[in-house]
């Protein structure tokens, strides 16, 4: 008879083979021939009964498996008949084995499934009707699927099922422990990708609990991704609670905005309303997570918003006007001063077709005003080389890295699925961590080299003892904050890192393919201006003080009233009546990143689209339509009426523009570094800090964000929950 | 007997509806537009639509003009046909104010073109 491998050695082999694969490249390993309902599947040795049966095209049914989390092997739903093995088999845990013939279709499976299925739901609730994951259940489809056709549970003594007391998780999560079935999804997904450990199980048997053990939040910036994983209605999100059922909502793809790593979304909308936000598989950019700022700023959309054109009234008030009145006031003073006196301000979430329309009327003008609020160093190659700006490993470049250095960055909330990627290859692929700038919490250790900016130049010229790490490493990656170059030494920082990396690169030997130098924005917009020819920084603004200023979506306060003359006239566009709106002259409303078909380009410099998922609100319009109806106000008629055409004119300025889903490789780093060593190191002594430090810095960063409600909650749960903390 | 005849020269020759030749459907052409023509001042009468007597008449024409370009004897006279139904209908007090008035086309605003104007008009 063949013997059955225990499950843990089962693992534990799994493991060494794997292992084997590693160290041996060059052999490749033998397929292994299994049978699944007689038909002949060749899987490599390693892959568990599951997987074989998925590659046969038979979907095993499941709850406690995921691709992407660790094998628990406890819900038993994957339970399938082996021959020759007198007891049906977890499928999820059991790796396969040669000739093994596997049935999932035999009486055996079948009623394995049944008795799995009446457990239980003998002891989950019969809520359906009023559970938020009706429609969308796996135990509600699997019971339809597999489960018994009629009851056995009569509770003949009124006992009641099992109820569990609700835990509060924070602001974000609802928490109906009487659905929960144990999977212990939630656990390790807390546990290994959002590397927080928080969550997991108390007690056993029939009073086994999933939670926090004492009450507290738990804070994650990834938290909202084990609502999705959740299988039934134990865990469901807060703000869209008892809102609306999956089969009334309208989906449509889009792209996130809420940082520069352009997380891929699914925007589901009602009544011309934005419902929900749920991730959309991108294995390139954000593998199947998405961040709690994505997922839940989204009541930011429909708060604060500019709504109508605004005009101000000769005692200082801004009063609603018509489109064409506002139009008129701005085009007037457009065409009053001269070309070189008008400037421009592009903010973090302005989509690169406004950009370019913006660009274009501006150089129609004669202006060369166009800045960006983001700041980036203008000295050596600046952002003439786009290799310069670029995280030009990509985030895929991270599962080959073997060492990363971070610099003046907290990639954990600055690009949250960026650090998740990297937590991930630090478990699976001994991938090390190095960190210039203040000890903080990244979810995965990590050598400090200090925090001061001379580090960076010890390392450059070899004297530190980190540079012989650097210099073994196979393929290593720098990664450059953009806030630490946002310093008045930032053109020396970012020579010292181009440097540094230029050095890795020819000591690792690792060729021309492998790109070490990154750079990692926080804002959405940037690479997309930086593309299309904008000047980094306010500088010019601040030094040429023009007379008209147009803010688009400008929203930080780079420029204040402050820095510009007493008669200067400001021209706001954007979609929240934030900083920018409070210091203009005229208002034009224009569309949220949910409102408009547009382009924008992550930090890698992938282009992605977003589409129209609700419609502008009320007189609001999209942004490039605006500018190019200011333009023909103003007599200077932009050569283009359609979408079509703008982007054909992005593609004119900048061809990566529109290769959607494409990042274009960037080169010339010898070349960056040639002309980087024209500056000068005038490396100060202040210690480098990146902006956001702890989870409350990471909510509210942009107009949307600020404007959201549930946002707000979160900073305050974080608030509390660290007072609480304190307190004990 | 006749028909089959005309079914074997088939190609060169087709059965006609009403008029033999040219000269008769012009004819009918013009007995129908004299026809409307002399109902015109008891058209606005008996529906009491807002339009005088003379725009009736320049619409009439622009009508009948509309299908100048028709060559086709057959498709002449089924226009005809069409136009002369259209008549007594409208003689009969079978239509309606609107029907009459769909002549018209009052409700039908045209969408702006421009681009200007189209952004102000609002989402398109």
């Amino acid at each position: 008879m063949l013997r059955l491998w225990p499950l843990s050695r089962g693992l534990k082999a799994r493991h060494v083979w794997s292992l084997a694969a590693r160290c041996s490249s060059t052999a490749v390993p033998e397929k292994i021939e299994v049978f699944v309902d007689d038909k002949r599947v060749l899987v490599d040795p390693g892959t568990t009964v599951l997987q074989a049966c998925a590659e046969a095209g038979i979907e095993i049914p499941r709850f406690c498996y995921h691709d992407r989390l660790s094998v628990a092997g406890n819900c038993r739903m994957c339970l399938v008949e082996v021959e020759r093995s007198p007891k049906p088999i977890a499928s999820c845990a059991m790796p396969v084995m040669k000739g093994m013939k596997v049935k999932t279709d035999s009486p055996m499976t079948k009623k394995a499934r049944e008795g799995v299925m009446e457990f239980l739901l003998m002891n989950h609730p019969l809520d359906c009707p009023i559970c938020d994951q009706g429609g969308e259940c796996d135990l509600q489809d699997q019971s339809m699927a597999f489960g018994s056709d009629r009851s056995r549970f009569t509770d003949m003594t009124f006992t009641g099922k099992r109820a569990v007391e609700d835990k509060n998780v924070g602001p974000l999560i609802k928490t109906i422990m009487t659905r929960c079935i144990h999977c212990t999804r939630c656990i390790r997904f807390a546990s290994e990708v959002a590397g927080v450990d928080d969550l997991g199980t108390t007690g056993r048997g029939g009073d086994m609990q999933v939670g926090t053990y004492v009450e507290k939040m738990f804070k994650s910036e990834l938290s909202g991704n084990i609502i999705d994983l959740c299988p039934v209605g134990a865990l469901t999100s807060k703000p869209y609670a008892f809102t609306a059922r999956p089969w009334e909502t309208r989906k449509t793809e889009s792209v996130d905005v809420m940082d520069a790593v352009g997380s891929n979304i699914i925007v589901s909308t009602r009544t011309n309303e934005v419902l929900r936000i749920l991730p959309r598989l991108n294995e390139e950019i954000n593998e199947e997570w998405i961040s709690d700022k994505t997922r839940f700023a989204y009541d930011g959309l429909k708060r604060q918003r500019l709504t109508n054109p605004f005009v101000m009234d000769d005692k200082g008030n801004l009063v609603q006007a018509k489109w064409e009145e506002a139009l008129t006031v701005a085009a007037k003073k457009l065409v009053s001063v001269p070309g070189e006196q008008i400037a421009a301000v592009a903010g973090g979430l302005v989509d690169a077709e406004a950009l370019v329309c913006l660009k274009d009327l501006l150089n129609s003008f004669n202006s060369e005003g166009l800045c960006t609020e983001e700041i980036f160093p203008m000295d050596g190659a600046g952002t003439d080389l786009r290799s310069n700006y670029l995280l030009n490993t990509k985030i895929m470049g991270v599962e080959e890295a073997d060492l990363i250095l971070l610099v003046g960055t907290n990639p954990r909330y600055e690009a949250p699925l960026f650090n998740a990627r990297i937590r991930k290859c630090w478990i699976h692929n001994d991938l090390e961590v190095a960190l210039v700038g203040p000890k903080m919490d990244l979810t995965y250790e990590y050598l400090h080299l200090g925090d001061l900016a001379e580090v960076l130049q010890q390392i450059a010229n070899g004297k530190h003892p980190f540079s012989e790490k650097l210099g073994k490493a196979k393929h290593p990656m720098v990664v450059v904050g953009s806030t630490v170059l946002q310093r008045p030494d930032g053109g020396a920082i970012h020579k010292a890192v181009t440097t540094i990396a230029q050095n890795a690169r020819v000591k690792s030997g690792c060729g021309e393919d492998w790109r070490v130098l990154n750079v990692l924005h926080r804002v959405a917009s940037q690479v997309a201006a930086l593309d299309l020819g904008y000047k980094a920084g306010v500088e010019y603004i601040r030094q040429n003080k023009p007379k008209v200023l147009y803010l688009l979506g400008a929203d930080e306060g780079a420029i204040t009233r402050d820095d510009l003359p007493i008669d200067c006239f400001v021209i706001y566009q954007g979609h929240h009546g934030d900083r920018g709106a409070q210091m203009a002259d005229v208002i034009f409303p224009g569309a949220a990143y949910t409102e408009k078909d547009a382009t924008y380009v992550n930090t890698e410099g992938r282009a992605q689209l977003t589409h129209v998922a609700v419609t502008a609100p009320v007189l609001a319009r999209e942004d490039w339509k605006i500018i190019r109806a200011l333009s023909e106000v103003a007599g200077a008629a932009l050569p283009y009426e359609k979408l079509q055409e703008v982007r054909d004119r992005l593609a004119d300025v900048s061809p990566n523009l529109t290769r959607y889903g494409d990042a274009e490789d960037a080169n010339y780093f010898k070349q960056s570094l040639e002309l980087a060593s024209l500056v000068k190191d005038n490396l100060t002594s202040t210690p480098i800090r990146p902006p956001q430090l702890n989870l409350k810095d990471f909510f509210m960063t942009n107009s949307i964000s600020r404007a959201s409600q549930t946002m707000a909650k979160c900073v305050h749960a974080v608030l509390e929950s660290e007072k609480k903390g304190k307190l004990s | 007997m006749a028909s089959s005849r005309v079914a074997v020269i088939g190609t060169k020759q087709v059965k006609p509806i009403l008029s033999a030749n040219k000269t008769e459907a012009k004819r009918r052409v013009l007995n129908l537009y004299k026809a409307w023509y002399r109902h015109l001042p008891y058209l606005v009468k008996d529906y009491n639509i807002a339009v005088t007597v003379p725009e009736t008449k320049a619409k009439l024409r622009e009508l009948f003009l509309k299908n100048k370009h028709v060559s086709d004897i057959r498709a002449i006279d089924l226009l005809v046909i069409k136009g002369q139904m259209d008549l007594v209908e409208t003689m009969r007090i079978w239509k309606q104010k609107t029907h009459v008035m769909m002549f018209f086309k009052d409700t039908n605003i045209k969408k702006p073109t421009a681009f200007l104007s189209r952004f102000y008009e609002g989402h398109d």
